[in-house]
């Protein structure tokens, strides 16, 4: 595969858990600066391909390139050019949001004052200054989520990996997150994203991957999606996904309920 | 009565669910009823052995000592729920009840059938009752005996609940919680000390002061001893008294259930909200240490300071070689050469077992996720492990300047820095090779998890612990060879030449143990985070 211009390429990955593929033989690419949303209904690999692509899980078999470093070359070289804002937040709960955060930037190497000049810049950015003197155990979720953005936001990353940043999110910082990704993406960085909130997906990637079953069942723009798989280029991607994953919603009602 | 039914059924199974782990289910269950039948009958064994001897040789003490031993049974299970955190576990908790319909005579019903019904609870029924036999007696009076010795017992575990579900409640501060974490830990270390406290010698002591207890019958007001005083006095037909006792101790009984229904009626009704668990401000930035190393060790010493479990870990582990210490002296007058570098050695190796990456927890993945030099990770780690063990080898070194001869101080406080350095690198091997499985998110992140270490990894841990005083003893001989040969002033070079080496080892340990780290990172996760 031509890796000019890709941010991230994955190679025939695979991740057997005994006899199950969690992830089953993926093939995709990313080109950099896109805004790319993975998609996939619970328990369909996504998770499991994130912490592939970052390093924190062994394939069975295959690889990646995260721009142009080869993962199982030099896990460390990928994990200098990411962010990750994984699914479960794994905050340190007994330091405080400010510490958290000067912690994370000096673990990327940064320097002191420049970790204390981003802290101060991202802890007001997503609304936290005041909470900042505060242990992390005390922090609600969105709060946590907003910190776990933060800290994978100060090293100023090429790709960044985000597994539902906006879950428990106000709308108020929801928008203003938003906002920022997407001037990320314009400065050349790229997106990871997976969410189930379609509507979100639909608003801000420019190229989706649907996932089912640890196989990729649909890629490309959303209007190649839908055109591919409905033949309706007006058809809303909630409809193209649940086609594609083969949902059944069809439910009787329940037989107390009139 | 269904509800109620329901709910007690739900209680058992959680506490089933509590001493039984998920993978091990079948072996803990064949290792947990044959535990509880023979403890049952141990202490069967021991009532009735304990009760018959004394009212043979000092029937004069039988109401004072039984008082005695049911006051401080009572007591301790009062404060069971503290000395094993118990009061943060899911067992005591109403709230989770509350979004049912349920109503509240069923929850309170629900709550105290459960408690008795409660394995262990129902493993000491027999002490009770044998206890009450062994008190002898008319065939008359026997109902009148074995009913005040059961009330006592009720009354005990009730009591228990009581305090249990108060410190619940108050649990949901996560101040107050913090603090009963830390009082609890520190409780059960000088409850441990007890019986250290007889093997050396301050048995004596100890006894005489039991002596005067007794003989003042200090506990004849104790609530948790009229039960059982008022069984004594039925066994002896004073049967005025037995009943007058056994009244007493079942108006007892009504008050702390009164009190419980107070508590759990609060609950019921949201009134016992003692605000969100927000606490103050910390102030002050942290993260001075230059480098990776630097910000992990002031990290790791930081969550130690503010996590109350690990803080009074670390205050227990300062006190353990001294208390030892003191009480071999007590037993022995001066300790001898041998001893103070046994302990010494016993003293670091405790580096050894303490888990490099225990502290982590969930939070390991994201340390992995660092680009970080993994042997910064481990160099990180093993300083905090170490830094935090030397105020143990301060206060061990304090206490053997007093005590013992002053040419042994530096080479047993050498002693005590190269058995550290080898059990913080051997620990290494342990914590990647069998690391600790911690809880799922949202859970008690300190709850034991099935399908941890096992046995081969205490198996490993002695070859590991065999490995660390091999590696030090060479360098430990360096340390003392100036004194086997009467050569004082030598020292000043074989210490620092000991430490030297001790720390080449160390870091040649370490980077053997970076290799190992680099090949089996992702499934030193998967099996900390219990994905395997």
């Amino acid at each position: 595969m031509d890796q000019s211009g890709r941010a991230v390429v994955v190679e025939d990955l695979r991740k057997n858990y005994g006899s199950k593929a969690a992830v089953d033989g993926l093939r995709f690419s990313v080109a950099r600066g896109r805004f790319f949303g993975f998609l996939g209904p619970n328990g369909a690999g996504k998770s499991t391909t994130i912490r592939m692509l970052t390093g924190l899980l062994r394939p069975t078999s295959g690889d990646a390139v995260i721009e142009g470093v080869r993962l199982s070359a030099d896990p460390l070289g990928v994990k200098r050019i990411i962010g990750v804002l994984p699914e479960e937040l794994p905050l340190y709960e007994r330091l405080t949001g400010e510490e958290y955060l000067l912690f994370a930037g000096r673990m990327h190497g940064l320097s002191r004052a420049e970790t204390e000049k981003r802290a101060a810049e991202l802890l007001q950015f997503l609304s936290l200054a005041e909470d900042a003197p505060r242990l992390t155990l005390e922090y609600s979720q969105g709060m946590k989520k907003k910190l776990a953005l933060a800290a994978a936001l100060i090293h100023n990353p090429r790709v960044l990996f985000l597994d539902e940043p906006l879950n428990g999110i106000d709308p108020v910082s929801a928008r203003v997150v938003t906002d920022l990704l997407q001037r990320l993406t314009r400065n050349g960085v790229t997106l990871f994203f997976t969410s189930h909130v379609l509507d979100v997906v639909e608003r801000l990637c420019d190229e989706v991957a649907i996932i089912d079953r640890g196989r990729i069942v649909a890629q490309g723009s959303l209007a190649q999606i839908r055109a591919q798989r409905t033949g309706a280029q007006d058809a809303s991607l909630e409809d193209v996904f649940l086609k594609l994953v083969d949902a059944d919603v069809t439910r009787r009602d329940l037989s107390w309920i009139a | 009565m269904d509800r109620l039914i329901a709910l007690v059924g739900l209680r058992l199974k959680l506490e089933i669910r509590s001493f039984i782990g998920r993978r091990e289910r079948v072996a803990s269950l064949a290792l947990l009823l044959p535990g509880l039948l023979l403890g049952t009958v141990l202490m069967s064994g021991l009532a009735w052995l304990g009760v018959t001897a004394l009212a043979r040789t000092e029937p004069g003490l039988v109401l004072p000592a039984l008082s005695a031993v049911t006051t401080a049974v009572g007591v301790l299970w009062a404060l069971s729920p503290l000395l094993a955190g118990m009061a943060l576990t899911e067992t005591h908790d109403l709230t989770r009840l509350l979004v049912f319909p349920v109503p509240f005579r069923t929850l309170l019903a629900s709550s105290l059938v459960a408690n008795l019904l409660e394995p262990a609870a129902l493993a000491k029924l027999p002490v009770v009752v044998v206890a009450c036999a062994a008190l002898g007696g008319s065939l008359a009076s026997r109902p009148l005996v074995l009913l005040s010795g059961l009330l006592a017992f009720v009354l005990m575990l009730a009591t228990a609940q009581t305090v249990g579900l108060v410190l619940h409640a108050l649990s949901r501060n996560r101040r107050l919680h913090d603090l009963m974490l830390f009082v609890g830990i520190g409780l059960g270390f000088v409850v441990s000390l007890f019986p250290l406290l007889l093997l050396s010698g301050g048995g004596r002591t100890a006894g005489v002061a039991v002596r005067a207890v007794l003989v003042g019958d200090v506990f004849a007001f104790s609530p948790w001893a009229w039960g059982v005083r008022g069984a004594i006095h039925a066994s002896r037909g004073e049967t005025i008294a037995a009943v007058s006792l056994a009244l007493a101790t079942f108006l007892a009984l009504l008050s702390v259930v009164a009190a419980n229904a107070v508590v759990a009626r609060r609950l019921y009704e949201g009134a016992l909200e003692l605000g969100p668990p927000r606490g103050e401000a910390v102030s002050g930035r942290r993260f001075r240490l230059p480098g990776a190393v630097g910000v992990l060790l002031e990290k790791d010493l930081w969550l130690y300071w503010r996590d109350p479990r690990l803080k009074a870990m670390l205050l227990t582990s300062v006190l353990s070689p001294v208390v030892l210490l003191l009480l071999w002296r007590g037993a022995s007058g001066r300790p001898s050469p041998f001893f103070l570098v046994f302990l010494a050695a016993f003293s670091g190796l405790g580096a050894l077992g303490g888990n490099a990456f225990a502290i982590e927890r969930r939070g390991l993945a994201l340390l992995f996720s660092f680009p970080v030099d993994r042997f910064a990770v481990l160099l990180g780690k093993n300083l905090a492990a170490m830094t935090l063990r030397l105020p143990s080898l301060v206060a061990l070194a304090s206490v053997a300047a007093l005590l013992a001869p002053g040419r042994l101080l530096l080479p047993v406080l050498a002693t005590a820095i190269i058995a550290m350095l080898m059990g913080a690198a051997t620990d290494n091997f342990l914590s990647i090779l069998y690391p600790t499985p911690v809880p799922d998110p949202g859970r008690n992140p300190y709850a034991p998890v099935s399908g941890s270490r096992g046995l081969t990894a205490v198996f490993v841990t002695g070859l590991l612990m065999m490995a660390a005083l091999t590696l030090a003893s060479p360098f430990v001989f360096l340390t003392f060879l100036p004194l086997l040969l009467g050569m004082r002033g030598l020292l000043l070079f074989s210490i620092p030449l000991a430490l030297a080496g001790a720390a080449g080892a160390y870091l040649l340990l370490v980077g053997g143990a970076v290799l190992l780290l680099e090949r089996r990172e992702p499934e030193l996760l998967a099996r900390v985070l219990a994905e395997e």
